[in-house]
């Protein structure tokens, strides 16, 4: 210990009596911050996110909506809209990474979503999130009728994996004109009811080609389904 | 363009559902009553709560108030921790205390569950190891009839069976001798005369709840023992309000002349207030190109270069920074690379083992194929955690990554640090401090909240020189500063001098080593002031193979009492005493954990330890503990062996940040001066089972999050 240091802890000693030292605690220590400090800290995000709460309607934020075609296009990227509705989420969100058919979808703060040619599977940073799924190809979706099976995986009670199988069924609505951010596209709506002993839950995509342009499709039991549309490619 | 923080969306969700209660229940919710056990008003029911259900309970029944700590051991068995308040207890003994206090533990077990016509039926015992205040033993019965309604019935023993009595079906109920306070009350078990009781719950709607029972409890004590309650009817009835899935309150009439009040607070430590780990995302996998594409990414020539190793650890440093994971150090050839890392404030070994892993991926050159990653834990490593990076390439996206994944990785021991290491000249030596809030017990119920000022210096792996200093600020310690009256050696009932004396005190002075002498063996030993109350040398020597449940340690310890002034010295006492267990820990499985100790305790009594923990894979941690030693119960003083409970809550399970810190705390009904173990920092077991494969395979899937 030389000199300097000695100094600086003396300096940073009277810094942290002088200073809150009560409720925060300090010191150079990171590994083991104050218990107390963090719990301060962490009533008062929860505070603020409740007041954040309150002050604005549980529906979506109407920001995304207002936007226009040009509006999207300006950044010259490809653009994802998801619609996070247990959390009253709508936004845009950005490329992080592309792995063979996995894009790998961010938000600003770090919340991603992972899609195999546009089917979901992964999430991280939502909190119930999808862990991993074993899910169909497009392929599988773009048919009449037709069954295939599917796996989610969450971390369940106690942060233990927990595993959903099901047995899903496709089935053609029809033909659909969506629009997306004032742009209209021509898609094909199919609908797959996926069946457990336990219950159902219904995927929905709107298919041009081999393209989901739009879709809507379960994530986990706490976040529940998630919408996605295709807004620039 | 960015979603509303993710945290702080889900936690205000999460807080809007628990603050609205908008929650609805499928079926009646198992209550609990004015005692924090599962009940009706005052009386048991043969309900039971939810596996691992932890609450706390005040009740507030006129001049007594009853504080209960209760959690639900196994689907079936459960226990209770009680601290009981009577106020105007010399309302008819002038010269008595104001008030008096007891504490008491209850357990319960439910024999049937309830079925289409059967009723759940419960078997329970209330304060059966202590002064018999609250002495009650019963049996419970309760059908639910449709969704709105509930009817129990019982017969009760003890307390509960003072009113309205049927006849002793077991005979005669001995009184308690003194000598036995404290004890299991075996002898009094559903003897004397029994009563029954019944009570009716209706749910009027999702929030509201109306009680009505009838008590067998004459409330003798309070009554006619001592004047504090009229009780003038055995009907008690009230209401109930259910405030989300965690808060219940009731107001009641009580024996036809007080008013009753309960808040519940009801936790699950299964499910995370959060709904899920919080946090942002991992950075991505970096992927390889494939060889046949890219063959000059795998040359191997990178390695001869003699800046390769710093400019390689200081990457993975920066990198996994971000997640509080620090590299103690770093050791590769062109195909292997192992990395010594410090966990820090991730809460879950497999998350920072996959983090690890992440930053590899991106660091390290394409031609090391095998990941070695190695916890440290006080500078010795816990377990090596290896995998291949094809395996992680090819599972990043499949289904079910994490247990394909488990299936591919080797956990094995640590092994020596590698010869080649590159470690880290700022981490050794280093100095660390820091000044926190602290609360230091100094007998049940009763401490100081004071400023603790620690310091470490680390002076190499696994050897560190650490201290603190504590100065207690407010309290509710005995500050008479008369000593101990225990007829043995007062190494702790005489801690309220130590508060009183030591202000400041120097709590800990001590130069610590840890280290694995062989394969599958952790050693630790620790010299100087060890403690507040007790210094000198301790060592520990644990044998624990990382994919075993079964680990043995043996400990020895040499130590002499100090002076109560928190200083230097010990001539105050003139006491010195070899102490040591050989302790054997098991992990059932599911969480639960045991653990025994045979041995000398600090006042020279030679007895056994046996303790019993539930823990969770998110941290929480709840147990209890009983040590019997060939002290006498008359030497031991009222609780007549030293037993208690024990909670660990994490703090990242209720706020969803990214931290290691708890709350938590050890009950003792009584303490003494029999059965008491050296409070030495550091012991080696739980510090490395983290990391072992009983405690990572159940958090497995973390290693992706």
């Amino acid at each position: 210990m030389g000199k300097g240091l000695a100094v600086r802890f003396r300096s940073g000693l009277a810094a942290c009596v002088a200073g809150a030292a009560l409720l925060a605690g300090c010191g150079n220590d990171r590994g083991e911050p104050s218990p107390v400090g963090a719990m301060v800290g962490g009533l008062a995000k929860t505070a603020i996110s409740k007041v954040r709460s309150i002050g604005k309607p549980q529906a979506a934020p109407a920001v995304t909506p207002k936007l226009t075609r040009a509006d999207v296009e300006k950044y010259g990227i490809p653009l994802l809209r998801v619609v996070v509705k247990a959390r009253g989420a709508d936004a845009l969100v950005t490329i992080r990474e592309t792995k063979g058919n996995v894009v790998t979808w961010t938000t600003t703060d770090g919340t991603t979503f992972a899609l195999n040619d546009g089917v979901l599977i992964q999430t991280r940073g939502l909190g119930p999130d999808l862990m991993s799924a074993s899910v169909p190809t497009v392929a599988d979706l773009a048919v009449d009728q037709g069954s295939h099976p599917r796996s989610y995986f969450f971390l369940g009670e106690d942060d233990r994996t927990q595993r959903r199988d099901y047995t899903c069924t496709m089935a053609a609505v029809g033909k659909e004109t969506i629009t997306i951010f004032d742009k209209a596209y021509e898609t094909l709506h199919v609908t797959e009811e996926c069946i457990r002993a336990e219950g159902k839950i219904t995927n929905d995509f709107w298919l041009q080609g081999a393209v989901v342009r739009k879709s809507r499709q379960w994530t986990s039991p706490g976040t529940g389904y998630i919408e996605f549309e295709k807004a620039v490619d | 363009m960015m979603l509303p923080s993710p945290r702080q969306t889900v936690l205000s969700l999460f807080l809007a559902l628990c603050v609205s209660g908008s929650a609805a229940f499928a079926e009646m919710t198992k209550s609990l009553n004015i005692n924090g056990t599962t009940g009706v008003i005052d009386m048991p029911s043969g309900d039971a709560q939810p596996d691992a259900t932890f609450s706390f309970s005040t009740a507030i029944i006129g001049p007594v108030t009853r504080a209960t700590l209760s959690f639900q051991i196994t689907p079936r068995l459960s226990g209770s921790f009680r601290f009981q308040t009577w106020q105007d207890w010399n309302t008819l003994f002038p010269a008595d205390p104001s008030k008096f206090q007891d504490r008491s533990f209850d357990l319960r077990y439910q024999v049937l569950t309830e079925g289409r016509y059967a009723p759940s039926l419960t078997i329970g015992l209330l304060d059966f190891t202590g002064q018999g205040l609250f002495s009650s033993e019963y049996i419970a019965a309760t059908k639910t009839l449709n969704d709105r309604v509930k009817v129990t019935a019982g017969l009760g023993w003890g307390r509960l069976g003072s009113y309205g009595g049927i006849g002793q079906p077991f005979g005669d109920r001995p009184p308690l001798a003194v000598s036995d306070q404290g004890k299991p009350n075996i002898g009094q078990w559903f003897r004397g005369e029994a009563a029954p009781f019944a009570g009716v719950e209706v749910k009027l709607n999702d929030r509201w709840t109306f009680k009505g029972e009838y008590s067998s409890d004459a409330y003798t004590l309070e009554d006619a023992g001592r004047g504090i309650i009229d009780r003038d009817s055995p009907f008690n009835f009230g209401f109930e309000y259910q405030k989300g899935q965690n808060v219940r309150y009731g107001i009641y009439s009580l024996y036809g002349t007080e008013v009753g009040l309960v808040f519940h607070l009801v936790l699950d430590p299964k499910t995370r207030a959060t709904g899920g780990v919080m946090g942002a995302a991992p950075v991505a996998l970096n992927t390889r190109p494939a060889r046949s594409v890219d063959p000059e990414a795998y040359d191997e020539g990178w390695v001869t270069q003699p800046d390769a190793g710093p400019i390689l650890r200081a990457n993975l440093a920066k990198r996994l920074a971000v997640d509080g994971i620090i590299v103690e150090n770093l050791a590769y050839t062109a195909n292997t690379v192992q990395i010594r890392i410090r966990t820090g404030r991730i809460d879950a070994g497999s998350q920072a083992i996959g983090r690890t892993a992440r930053a590899l991926s991106h660091v390290m050159p394409a031609s090391v194929e095998v990941f070695e990653i190695v916890p440290v834990v006080n500078g010795i490593g816990a377990s090596k955690v290896s995998m291949r990076r094809r395996d992680l390439e090819e599972l990043e996206f499949a289904g079910d990554n994490a247990s394909l994944l488990r299936d591919r990785v080797t956990i094995t021991d640590a092994g020596p640090v590698p010869s080649n290491a590159l470690g880290d000249e700022d981490l050794y030596p280093k100095f660390r401090w820091s000044l926190k809030p602290a609360l230091v017990i100094s007998e049940p119920m009763k401490g100081d909240v004071g400023l603790r000022l620690s310091a470490a210096y680390d002076i190499r792996p696994g050897l560190v020189l650490s201290g603190s200093v504590y100065k207690p600020l407010f309290g509710n310690v005995d500050r008479s500063g008369a000593p101990s009256t225990s007829a043995l050696q007062p190494v702790r009932t005489d801690g309220s001098r130590y508060s009183k004396f030591g202000d400041p005190a120097l709590e800990r002075l001590t130069l610590a080593w840890y280290a694995r002498p062989a394969e599958n063996l952790y050693s630790r030993v620790t010299l100087g002031y060890l403690e507040r109350m007790h210094a000198g040398i301790s060592g520990e020597l644990l044998w624990k193979p990382v994919d075993s449940n079964l680990a043995l340690g043996v400990e020895l310890n040499y130590s002499k009492q100090r002076n109560t002034d928190g200083g230097l010295g010990f001539d105050e006492y003139d006491y010195d005493v070899v102490t040591g267990a050989v302790s054997a820990y098991y992990d059932f499985g599911n969480g639960f954990v045991g653990e025994l100790d045979v041995g000398k305790y600090l006042a020279g009594d030679v007895g056994a330890t046996l303790s019993f923990d539930r823990v969770f894979v998110n941290g929480w941690r709840v147990g209890a503990f009983a040590t019997v030693t060939d002290a006498t119960s008359a030497e031991f003083g009222k609780g007549g062996f030293d037993k208690g409970v024990r909670f660990t809550i994490p703090l990242n399970w209720a706020l969803g940040n990214q931290s290691q810190n708890t709350f938590g705390s050890t009950l003792r009904p009584a303490f003494g001066d029999g059965g008491a173990r050296l409070d030495v920092e550091g012991r080696i077991y739980d510090s490395i089972r983290d990391y072992h494969t009983d405690a990572l395979d159940p958090e497995w899937g973390r290693v992706w999050r």
